[in-house]
């Protein structure tokens, strides 16, 4: 169990932002002003996030949606 | 003039005492059983103007992730909690309340699915000189090109190793398909959902080894335990073939912020 990490402070801002920057509840409308944009803090890192080829066949593996536990 | 930042969602009022070494004050705004939690930032920093130009300064962006992410952590140890993302920002605590009404059923359906769950992480990386170190490439179509090889014109030879090399390069991102499906698919029994994310390329890891799969999944908290067992298989296992596995967790649901599709 040497890779699991459990305290913010010890994961990588990689970690965090691979979460916080794009993923979340995201609202749409008048009623929020602002949620900022993955791409723009990605353009301000100097780096554009890509999708590998090698892994995209798994995404079309029967896996998405919720999956039942065996009872 | 002030904005609003909203963090989360939950059903539990927060304890705002528990909050304050944070360095940003925290307070519930409340609409029939659900509390969304916000602090007060500055137009300054977070008008649409100023939040694209902060966005640009790493610093700025590292420290605010940051505090977005302890504040939810605080309160994900206690409850249910649904995160929001990063830089949702609000005129006017009216408009949160606006936002509590509108989705109210809706948020709390969603929390009472998370209920009793967990968000891990898992991201697969591969060091390809280590792995092609470990594999002896034998193939048919390989060593045929190899008798060829030896019995061309310059030319020629040329051409085939780099038929060779593609080959190569085709089959190593067979294996490094099959590996990782199949550490994948070890994770999938414990999971009642799972998310494959984007890939991030080396300019973002900073890493040698290329990353292979970039993966969350949400578990039953008693399940949890089962991950040590299958990351202690899946390194005896790869390990050897230059696979790094880093499982990270438990997470605000991040990625499980929606509805199951059927309960739509």
């Amino acid at each position: 169990m040497d890779n699991i990490v459990t305290k913010s402070k010890d994961v990588t801002l990689l970690e965090i932002l691979d979460r916080v920057l794009d993923k979340g509840v995201v609202i749409s409308g008048d009623i929020v002003i602002s949620v900022a944009d993955v791409d723009l803090i990605y353009i301000g890192l100097k780096v554009m996030l890509s999708s590998v080829e090698t892994m995209e066949r798994l995404r079309g593996a029967p896996i998405e949606g919720p999956m039942q536990e065996p009872t | 003039m002030d904005l609003i930042y909203l963090y989360y969602v939950t059903r539990t009022k927060p304890n705002r005492s528990n909050l304050e070494d944070i360095g940003a004050e925290i307070c519930p705004i409340y609409f029939q059983d659900t509390y969304a939690v916000v602090s007060k930032v500055s137009k300054d920093e977070f008008s649409e103007d100023n939040l694209k130009k902060n966005l640009a300064n790493m610093e700025w962006v590292e420290k605010r992730i940051r505090l977005h992410e302890r504040i939810i952590e605080e309160i994900m140890e206690k409850t249910t909690v649904l995160p929001f993302k990063f830089g949702t920002i609000f005129e006017s605590g009216e408009n949160v309340e606006k936002l509590l009404k509108e989705h109210n059923e809706e948020y709390k359906k969603i929390i009472a699915n998370l209920e009793g769950k967990e968000e891990w992480g898992i991201k697969i990386y591969c060091d390809i000189e280590k792995l092609k170190g470990s594999l002896t490439l034998e193939n048919d179509e390989i060593s045929k090109i190899d008798k060829e090889i030896s019995s061309s014109s310059p030319g020629k030879a040329h051409l085939l190793k780099k038929k060779k090399n593609e080959l190569i390069k085709n089959v190593i991102n067979e294996v490094i398909s099959g590996y990782t499906q199949d550490s994948f698919e070890q994770f999938i029994k414990i999971s009642l959902e799972t998310k494959i994310n984007k890939i991030l390329p080396k300019e973002v890891t900073e890493r040698k080894d290329s990353m292979v799969l970039n993966a969350a999944f949400l578990i039953n908290k008693e399940r949890v335990k089962e991950c040590g067992g299958i990351l202690g298989y899946l390194k005896t296992k790869y390990a050897s073939k230059g696979f790094v596995f880093d499982w990270t967790g438990p997470w605000p649901p991040y990625n499980f912020c929606d509805l199951p599709k059927e309960q739509v």
